[in-house]
Parts: structure tokens; C-alpha cells; sequence
């Protein structure tokens, strides 16, 4: 009894730092954001805020006009658009990465992991500019080469939703390449080996095999990109509508609209309402992600 | 083995044991050591802190004259990425708050109206203020109270090609400079700016008698005079390329692709250094109205914090600091260091100033131009006048719509921000 007691302490002692870090780094922001989001913190009275309950939510619904459901819509295709690419395009690359007896393997994951190395602002600034701009871009600069007129990539909205993707694919495909190629690595050769015997072709061993073998282990990393695409910013706004150098395409994710429309309004009050608003349909999606997972599982 | 493991076990929980009394102590210790400063004796010198987001070449000329103070004062220059969110944060902590912090006039009624900021003339006088050109001094104050000590200003100037436009075709009135822009200027563009952006659209406005904002903080964005300006320009920014964000515009004006445009002064020294003959005008005057085109200024001063004013060790220090930069030599220094246009009035009676033609082109210029509203409203004009830019320029929607739209989000905005 007295070593059962003994051992529960030494696991708490063992995850106390662990907790105390998640709660000083997670919980209490959240904590502090929902506090705050019932408070009338603004700057007319920064220091002096009192609570005033449920208000700011009350005005942060009003918020969610036909402009922000527009830019959920816009929202979910960002993600279920990003999200197929990834999974298609990192399933395919580390499935030539592990082609067996491939030269240079260690060559391609190298040049393949360079967009993560590099900070997203830079990337991101890079493509628009050296990429996509109308006057100096590369991809103008073939179209001129070709005799053909210049295009505005990031002028139209469909065309800035297609060149954001394409810059958000080059970002985040590194991380899921490399949770595929894992994956592989870790799945049991005689399997594929009996398949193949059995006259099973590539795309039947994929799918039969492949994939239902490496989903428990890019689970998590799958969940992970899902939320991070969801509320992704800065590729969006730093594409088409940094300020001073907006491109005049109108698409709008949640968290741009929200910043928008809420954080530049110095009223911490309101837009912690707003936040927690869009955190509560973050935790919504998370269910609903686990709940169909664990019935898949099942 | 199970020794090891036994060992391995004991020495695991010492290093968790230490790493949580480690996040325990840490967050206590630096309150600690704070506690030990304060209690510092006052025969030690003075020791002043000024947050900064300026380049090398300004904040190293202040620092340098105001280290003519030690060894009684010590000031130290410290260069604050995101300053003003910081500020927002720890602008009222006397542990973390700088002294001074050394920024555009813009910024000052956010602070003010937080209550972080201390009114200059607790530490110079009504006459000392006399001495600056009233334009600097009108920027500085909020709601009667004045919180900055201006050092310099900067203005957008028309500046211009001469390989591409010589000095007799630059243009007197925006007519000139359309019919300039028609006549083709060899194949390249006649003239560029950032046209859907706030801070150049602004000049615009102020041409055809109108304002982003009033000084009560009410949105002037559907206002006849605003309509009419976003109507006649959109003939201009026709003949401009699509996208004319800050790199490109530089660029193309680097490179001999355009004429002539309008920019702020910092665009200057990489314009000189690619090799352009650079000529520097007044800004045309708009056609219909008679009026100049106006820009906006931004001046560029030091503001106190009021944690520090209150502090009876630093208040004095303060009170020195400022009263040695009423002196024309800093403004006079940092011209020559970077070209920015002094806030002291007398700096424009040497020499060394009457012969810089940017300084005094931006000296003449700040006879028109206005200076960017301090009052919180307008952080949020920025993003809402933008828009509605951006819609008119670039997406061709009804100016009039776009115009109640936007005027309908700003107000809206607007009283959000003010908890209404």
C-alpha cells in the first residue's frame, strides 16, 4: 500500500514540471483571454477595467454577419483544399523516398525539409514578391519570355486563394513528408512482400495496405496540421492584405476577418470575446475530429 | 541491473525536483533583484532608458549627444522590435517601462488616453515650445495636453527622374501631371505612388478639402470632398501598375520605369545610391480645388512615461535630457545624419540646412501637409480607409457604396473601440 502511495508521488513528481509549463504556456492565457473577455478593457480605460459580464459576447455575435460567414466558408475550403493536397502529394514524395536502392536519398529529404528551415514571414514575403508580383516576378517574366501579357496572380480572388495554397503547400508539406516517410520506415516489410506474391499492384497495396497501416501513427500529425491550417493568418494576409501592399483580392479567413474587425479596435474586452468565440469552434471541430476517428477506430 | 535502474529512477526525480522548484524560483527572483535596484542610493548616477524603433544613423546621433550628460546621467538608446504593442503592456510597470520612448507623434492619444504618458510641459515651458514650428507642436498635442518634444519631421515630396522628366516639364497642377502621364513618358510609367493605401491617398483628400477623420474622431469617408477625390484620382492610378506596394513602386523608380513619384525621404539615400539624377518638387497643386495636394507629416519626438515622471530620482534627469535637446544642434545633426527635417524653427536660419535642398523641400512642404491624427480613432481609419481604397482602386465597386460601406464600418468600429 505504502509503495503504491510512494510510487503515485514519484509519477506526480515526474510530470509536475510538465503540468506546471502546459499551464503556464496553455491554460492560463486561455484562462486569462476569458477573463478578460468579460471585462470592459479598452484603452479609455486600460487600468481601470471592471467586469461587465457577458456583453462583449453579446456585441462579438453581431460580428458574425454574412462577412464572417463568408470567410468560414472560405475558412473550410482552405482547409479541406490544403489538407487533401498534403496528405496526396506528402503520401506520393515519401513513397518515391522510399523506393528502394535510390541514390541520393539523403540528398532529396534535405532539399525537401529547406522550406521548413526557412521563417514563414520570409517565405511567404519571398513568393509574393520574387514569385507572384506583376512587375518583377519569375512566373511574369516567363510569361514575358513567352510573348504573353503579364497576369495579377494575387489580384483576382480565386487566383490569390490558388497562389496562397500553393505557398502554404510549399510551407507545411516538409513536416507531413517527413510523418509519411516515418511511417513507411516503421511498417513491416513481408506484408507488402506477401502482397506482391499475391499479384497486388502499387495502388492496391496503397491503399489495402499503406494506408490503413500508417493512419494510427500520422493521426496526431494529420490533427495537428488540421487545426493549424483552420486558423492559419499569416500566408492569407500577408499574400493579399498586408497593410500598405494589399493586392485587391477580398478573401478572408476567420482570424483575418477577426483582426479586421475586432483587434484593431484597441477593445481587448470585445476581441477576447471574439477569440474565445472562435477557440470554442476550434474545440467544437476537435470533437467532431475525435468522435469520427474513434468511431473509425472502432 | 536494477541497481541502475534504481539509480536511474532516484536521479530522474532530483532533475524534476529541480526543474520545478526551477519555474517555481524564477518567475520570484527577478522581483527580487528589482526590489535590490530601487533601493539603489541616490549619489549613484542616473540611469534613463529610451525604447526606439529608429536606424542606426538617428538613434546613434541622439545617443551621442546626450551622452555629453555622464557621468550624472546616463542615457542608453534601446531598439524595440514592436514597440508600441509593448508599450501597451508594460507601459505603466516601473520595472519594465522605459523612461522615454522615441516615436512618431501617430501613437501618442492610444497612450495618452491609457494614461502612460507624462505632459511635456511638466518639464519645459510654454516658451521653450514657442521655438517650434507650430505644425510639430499641433502634432504633439492631445486634447490640450502636449506629450511630445519634437526632434524632426517627415513628409512625402514629389521626386522625379530628370533623365526621364526634365525641372521645366515637372508638373505645377495634377492636370499637368495627367497629361504627362497620357503623353506615354518613353514607354514608361509617368508617374507611380502607392495609390491604395491610406498615408499616400491622404494628400488626395486634403486636396479636395476634405479628411479621413475629424479632430472629434467621426469618419469623413462618404464626405462630398472624399468622393470627389477618390473620383479624380482614379484617372491616375489607371496609368499606374496594378500592384504598388512599397518595394515595387522603389523599384521601378530605381530602375528607370517611372518618372516620377511621390515618396517619404527614406526612400532617398537607395534612390541616390542606384544612380538616379534625382530632382525634388513641391506637390502639384489638384486642378479642380486650387489646393495643393497635402500629405501627411509624421513627427518624430521623444515622449516621457509617466511611471518615470513620477519617480522624484529620474524627474530631474528627465527634465535635463529635455531641456538639452531645446537645443538646434540634435535637429541639425540628424539632418546631416539622415536627412530628416528639424521640428526647431531657428535650425532653418544655418547653412548647413538652407543648403540641403530634401530638408528644405520637406521645410516648404510642411507648409501644406498635415499631420497624421493622434487620436486612437484613427489606428482604425487606417485599415477602413485601405479597404475602401482597395475596393474603389482595384476592384472597381461604385465609389458611393463602397464609400457608405466603409463609413458604416468605421463608425461601427469605432464605437467598439470606444465600449459603446
Amino acid at each position: 500500500m505504502i509503495r503504491r502511495k510512494i510510487g503515485t508521488l514519484n509519477a506526480w513528481l515526474l510530470v509536475i514540471p510538465a503540468l506546471i509549463l502546459i499551464g503556464v504556456v496553455v491554460v492560463f492565457p486561455i484562462g486569462y483571454t476569458g477573463y478578460i473577455s468579460l471585462t470592459n478593457m479598452n484603452i479609455f480605460n486600460w487600468f481601470t477595467f471592471r467586469i461587465i459580464g457577458f456583453r462583449n459576447y453579446i456585441n462579438a455575435l453581431f460580428l458574425f454577419d454574412s462577412g464572417f460567414l463568408q470567410s468560414l466558408g472560405v475558412t473550410v475550403l482552405w482547409t479541406a483544399l490544403n489538407m487533401t493536397f498534403q496528405l496526396v502529394i506528402a503520401f506520393v514524395m515519401a513513397t518515391l523516398l522510399n523506393i528502394e536502392k535510390l541514390r541520393l536519398r539523403k540528398l532529396y529529404k534535405t532539399l525537401l525539409m529547406f522550406p521548413w528551415a526557412m521563417p514563414g514571414y520570409v517565405s511567404i514575403l519571398l513568393w509574393r514578391t520574387g514569385m507572384f508580383n506583376t512587375q518583377f516576378g519569375l512566373l511574369n517574366q516567363w510569361l514575358y519570355r513567352l510573348g504573353m501579357e503579364p497576369v495579377r496572380w494575387l489580384a483576382g480572388d480565386v487566383s490569390a486563394f490558388l497562389s496562397s495554397m500553393f505557398v502554404n503547400l510549399w510551407l507545411a508539406l516538409p513536416f507531413m513528408i517527413m510523418i509519411m516517410d516515418g511511417a513507411l520506415q516503421s511498417l513491416d516489410k513481408s506484408y507488402f512482400e506477401s502482397a506482391i506474391l499475391d499479384g497486388a499492384g502499387w495502388l492496391t497495396r496503397s491503399v489495402k495496405l499503406t494506408v490503413p497501416a500508417i493512419k494510427p501513427i500520422i493521426g496526431p500529425a494529420v490533427i495537428i496540421t488540421l487545426f493549424t491550417t483552420f486558423k492559419q493568418f499569416d500566408v492569407i494576409f500577408l499574400m493579399t492584405k498586408q497593410p500598405g501592399a494589399q493586392t485587391g483580392a477580398n478573401i478572408h479567413t476567420v482570424l483575418t476577418y477577426a483582426y479586421e474587425n475586432a483587434f484593431i479596435t484597441h477593445n481587448y474586452g470585445f476581441s477576447s470575446a471574439v477569440s474565445m468565440l472562435i477557440f470554442l469552434m476550434l474545440i467544437s471541430l476537435a470533437l467532431l475530429v475525435n468522435i469520427r476517428l474513434r468511431r473509425v477506430a472502432d | 541491473m536494477k541497481r541502475i535502474l534504481k539509480y536511474g529512477k532516484a536521479t530522474s526525480q532530483i532533475i524534476m525536483l529541480a526543474l520545478t522548484l526551477t519555474l517555481v524560483v524564477a518567475c520570484g527572483s527577478s522581483v527580487a533583484s528589482e526590489g535590490e535596484t530601487t533601493a539603489d542610493s541616490p549619489a549613484r548616477p542616473v540611469e534613463l532608458v529610451i525604447w526606439h524603433d529608429k536606424e542606426e544613423a538617428i538613434a546613434s546621433v541622439l545617443e551621442s549627444y546626450l551622452d555629453t550628460l555622464q557621468p550624472e546621467i546616463i542615457v542608453t538608446m534601446e531598439r524595440k522590435h514592436g514597440l508600441t504593442e509593448t508599450l501597451k503592456l508594460v507601459g505603466n510597470d516601473p520595472r519594465v517601462a522605459p523612461d522615454f520612448y522615441f516615436f512618431a507623434h501617430d501613437k501618442l492619444g492610444v497612450y495618452a488616453e491609457m494614461g502612460i504618458l507624462a505632459p511635456i510641459t511638466d518639464f519645459v515651458s510654454e516658451e521653450d515650445l514657442e521655438a517650434f514650428l507650430p505644425m510639430t507642436i499641433y502634432a504633439a498635442t492631445y486634447r490640450g495636453n502636449v506629450y511630445q518634444l519634437p526632434i524632426y519631421f517627415e513628409t512625402l515630396l514629389f521626386m522625379y527622374n530628370r533623365a526621364l522628366m526634365s525641372d521645366d516639364e515637372v508638373p505645377t497642377t495634377t492636370e499637368e501631371l495627367y497629361a504627362f502621364m497620357r503623353s506615354g513618358a518613353g514607354g514608361r510609367f509617368g508617374f507611380i505612388e502607392q495609390h491604395s493605401t491610406a498615408y499616400f491617398s491622404a494628400g488626395w483628400i486634403h486636396g479636395f478639402g476634405g479628411v479621413i477623420i475629424t479632430e472629434d474622431g467621426i469618419p469623413m469617408l462618404n464626405a462630398p470632398e472624399t468622393l470627389a477625390a477618390l473620383e479624380y484620382r482614379l484617372k491616375f492610378v489607371e496609368r499606374m501598375p496594378g500592384e504598388t506596394e512599397y518595394a515595387t513602386v522603389n523599384a521601378l523608380f530605381r530602375e528607370g520605369r517611372a518618372a516620377s513619384l511621390i515618396g517619404g525621404p527614406w526612400l532617398v539615400p537607395s534612390i541616390r545610391a542606384s544612380g538616379v539624377d534625382l530632382g525634388l518638387a513641391l506637390m502639384p497643386t489638384v486642378s479642380e480645388t486650387g489646393f495643393s495636394l497635402s500629405p501627411f507629416s509624421g513627427v518624430q519626438g521623444l515622449h516621457v512615461l509617466r511611471v518615470a515622471a513620477e519617480n522624484p530620482e529620474k524627474n530631474p534627469a528627465i527634465r535635463e535630457v529635455l531641456q538639452m535637446l531645446l537645443n538646434t544642434d540634435i535637429g541639425v545633426a540628424m539632418a546631416i545624419a539622415s536627412g530628416c527635417a528639424p521640428a526647431l524653427t531657428a535650425a532653418y536660419e544655418l547653412d548647413v540646412i538652407r543648403n540641403d535642398e530634401m530638408v528644405m523641400k520637406m521645410r516648404e512642404t510642411a507648409e501644406t501637409a498635415i499631420p497624421m491624427p493622434n487620436i486612437p480613432e484613427m489606428d482604425i481609419m487606417w485599415t477602413v480607409l485601405g479597404n475602401l481604397l482597395v475596393d474603389v482602386n482595384m476592384r472597381s465597386r461604385d465609389i458611393q457604396e463602397a464609400a457608405d460601406d466603409a463609413q458604416r464600418r468605421a463608425e461601427d468600429l469605432i464605437r467598439i473601440m470606444r465600449g459603446e
